[in-house]
């Protein structure tokens, strides 16, 4: 009984996954856990998985090519997951994937294919509503700035939709619990980088300003609301509270 | 955009204004795709995106605003007739512009949602809205959503060009009959409100046939094939309902022949999000037989993309309406909802659901289960065989569901657990299928257990409705029928753990 310790990144997740199959020792005798989010056993050993580009991308492109693109995009998004069990059940699918080939996302009532699914399910829930949901603030320099606390690593879903709606704007999207951020520049393509918090305070520091339509927003926010109707309950179900936390209207 | 000084000002505009526009309900981006381009502001999703959710729980979209709140007309259900004496302002078109602009960079709106009270005339309201929308598109680039309320009454050549910019319009329909219309609404009539509709209707077949698309809109999946569906467009039921009314269906000019094919760059789509409308609920008298019908009517013969239900809420002192502080009826509008969405995606048809004799919703069951339960005939449905149709009609199976289904089950069994993984609502669902020839649990399928069951199911509220009298505490020796005191063996049994 073998466990490999993924480190929490794409390329981290599968070299785990080329490890693990590569090791020969049976797909029932071995387990993916990630870095820091798995409780030791008796009887198993451990090892730690070093990311590596090669064997990466030979994952990537088997999936591609023996499931599907589809297939890959699901990994992928189950991939960016915060729920410990992520790296095993993407092993679990690629299993069933790699035998029943294009056809294995249909295969629900398959237990790996329905996780995996549902975890995917879940990522790409939640990107949809930081679609939704982000609020950017206007800095003094111009720069659109918003601070979001997701609970799967949304960033890199959420960002090429914002490049295309504000392809003449400079903004950034802070992940406040990865402390790493999507940046756009005017005219270019975005990138993610590493941005810890002290940077993030820093940068608002000198740059943050009243913003005249922020007033705006939330008169307009409060008076279309119907009093008749009022219902937080069915609010609280759309808009779930831990999401409000940096939304302009609730500050 | 510099608002400086005169924000103080523009607050107030936009709290008269937005307060106005509220009762509106339609607020939905959805329903066009379009990318984002250099140099230019925003980009549309098809499946439309809600930005924020208000204390009453409905979804902002757009920024929901009037132009103006002075109307020339009295109608009676309306907060800004004329007869109310209520603040009027005006937004300048710059204001609309730059409001719409900085909201979106803010990423606080998905767009625009402009209507406007008639002033002073339909015509020059009709035109200001045209002057912000060209400026919208054409000055600032914008690229986001735009809803635009056409005015009842406003020359058919100023629609025209308001739709090659706008992408979605709407006409309210607002009540269900021409009667009520006459009696709330003096000063518009049903003609003057289903003219633009069709000329709005005319001009998306001619700009979608112009680009090689069908004529009548896209709708969801598989739902154009279900045969009793609202959208067959060859239906024996459709030519029949036309000869009924002894009005004829909207076809798109067959004797005008093919609209010319304009070359690539010329094109400019029409209303490519299609048109809405809206109706109130519960201002005058009709059924809810009644709206569903007018419903489909409107679905089918100008080919709506969505109607709207409103439950009224009483503002306006007036011996034709409620009395003000009558509850909206909430639930109604609900039920009407739910109905709605089986037009739309499930292939059933206003009469099924209800009838002349039954001409209102169930207030305990949703529309969906209170079919199911009056047409115990069709049940239980074997889900590993059944129609992608029928799947659809068992209550607890959705659009998506069924689509899941009549995937996995081709390559293998199901079993009640992938049920539950597929989506399907088995608490619901579990009384209406069947799977490998078994039941979930053994129950009967008797309209009355079932009705019981379902409502049980519903909500804590309704179980209550209904079992408050049969409730009552269990009482052991009652209920066993015990009817001679226990004796002291009885006491050593039970002692002993033998009883």
């Amino acid at each position: 009984m073998k466990g490999f310790l993924c480190e929490d990144s794409l390329e981290g997740i599968f070299t785990g996954i080329y490890d693990a199959w590569d090791s020969g020792l049976g797909h029932e005798n071995v387990k993916l856990f990630m870095k820091g989010q798995y409780e030791p056993e008796f009887f198993w050993e451990y090892e730690d998985v070093a990311p590596d580009a090669e064997k990466s991308e030979k994952v990537a492109r088997s999936i591609r090519r023996k499931i599907s693109g589809e297939a890959f995009r699901v990994v992928y998004r189950a991939a960016l997951s915060a729920r410990e069990e992520r790296a095993d059940v993407i092993y679990r699918f690629l299993i069933e994937g790699f035998c029943h080939g294009g056809v294995a996302l249909r295969l629900l009532q398959k237990k790996a294919v329905a996780d995996v699914f549902e975890l995917s399910r879940k990522v790409a829930n939640e990107a949809h509503q930081y679609l939704e949901f982000i609020r950017f603030e206007q800095l003094k320099n111009g720069v659109l700035f918003s601070a979001i606390s997701p609970r799967s690593r949304v960033i890199t879903l959420v960002a090429p939709h914002f490049a295309d709606r504000f392809p003449g704007e400079n903004w950034v999207i802070y992940d406040d619990v990865r402390e790493e951020a999507a940046i756009h520049m005017a005219g270019e393509e975005w990138v993610v980088a590493e941005f810890p918090k002290a940077q993030a305070d820093a940068f608002l520091e000198d740059q943050g300003e009243a913003d005249g339509y922020v007033d705006l927003w939330k008169v307009f926010f409060h008076t279309i609301s119907i009093k008749e109707r009022e219902n937080p309950d069915c609010q609280r179900n759309f808009l779930p509270l831990w999401y409000r936390k940096h939304m302009t209207e609730f500050l | 955009m510099e608002i400086g000084k005169n924000i103080i000002g523009l607050q107030e505009k936009l709290r008269i204004l937005s307060d106005a526009a509220k009762y509106d309900v339609a607020c939905t981006s959805s329903g066009v795709d379009r990318k984002g381009a250099g140099g230019a502001i925003g980009n549309s999703v098809a499946a439309g995106i809600c930005h924020s959710f208000a204390a009453d729980g409905r979804c902002i979209s757009l920024l929901k605003i009037l132009l103006t709140n002075h109307c020339i007309y009295d109608c009676k259900y309306c907060l800004n007739r004329r007869s109310n004496d209520v603040e009027r302002t005006a937004f300048t078109p710059d204001e609309v512009c730059s409001l719409t602009i900085e909201f979106y960079r803010r990423n606080y709106i998905e767009g625009l949602f402009l209507s406007s009270g008639v002033f002073p005339s339909p015509n020059e309201t009709m035109e200001r809205i045209y002057e912000i929308l060209y400026k919208l598109r054409k000055v600032y680039q914008f690229r986001g959503y735009i809803h635009i309320k056409a005015i009842p009454g406003a020359d058919e050549t100023i629609l025209d060009e308001v739709g090659l910019l706008a992408d979605r319009m709407s006409v309210n329909l607002e009540l269900p009959t021409a009667d009520s219309l006459r009696a709330l609404a003096p000063h518009k009539s049903r003609d003057s409100i289903l003219k633009p509709m069709s000329r709005i209707q005319k001009k998306i077949v001619e700009s979608r046939q112009s680009m090689g698309q069908t004529a009548r809109l896209e709708r969801a999946w598989g739902v154009k094939s279900l045969s009793s569906g609202l959208f067959r467009e060859e239906s024996y039921q459709k030519r029949l309902e036309a000869e009924k009314d002894g009005a004829p269906l909207f076809v798109a000019e067959r004797g005008a022949g093919l609209p010319s094919v304009r070359r690539r760059q010329d094109i400019r789509t029409f209303v490519p999000a299609g048109q809405s409308t809206q109706m109130i609920v519960g201002a005058t008298s009709e059924s809810d037989y009644h709206m569903m019908m007018v419903t489909q009517a409107l679905y089918r013969q100008y080919d709506l993309k969505r109607v709207f239900f409103s439950a009224y809420i009483g503002l306006n002192d007036d011996s034709a309406l409620p009395a003000p502080g009558t509850p909206p009826p909430l639930l109604r509008e609900h039920r009407l909802y739910q109905a709605d969405w089986l037009l739309r995606f499930y292939g059933f048809r206003a009469e099924e659901l209800l009838s002349e004799e039954a001409p209102n919703f169930n207030v305990l069951l949703d529309p969906k289960c209170d079919w199911a339960v009056r047409h115990l005939e069709y049940f239980p449905v074997e889900v590993m065989s059944a129609d992608y149709e029928m799947l659809l009609r068992v209550p607890g199976i959705g659009a998506k569901s069924a689509r899941r289904i009549y995937n996995a089950r081709r390559f293998g069994r199901l079993d009640f657990p992938d049920l539950k993984r597929l989506g399907v609502v088995l608490k619901r669902a579990h009384y209406f299928i069947t799977l490998g020839g078994r039941q979930m649990f053994p129950v009967s399928l008797e309209e009355n257990r079932i009705t019981a069951g379902l409502i049980s199911d519903n909500r804590k509220k309704n179980w209550k409705l209904t079992h408050e009298e049969n409730y009552r505490q269990l009482n052991l020796f009652d209920d066993m029928k015990l009817e001679a005191a226990p004796e002291i063996e009885d006491f050593k049994k039970a002692a002993g753990g033998q009883l």
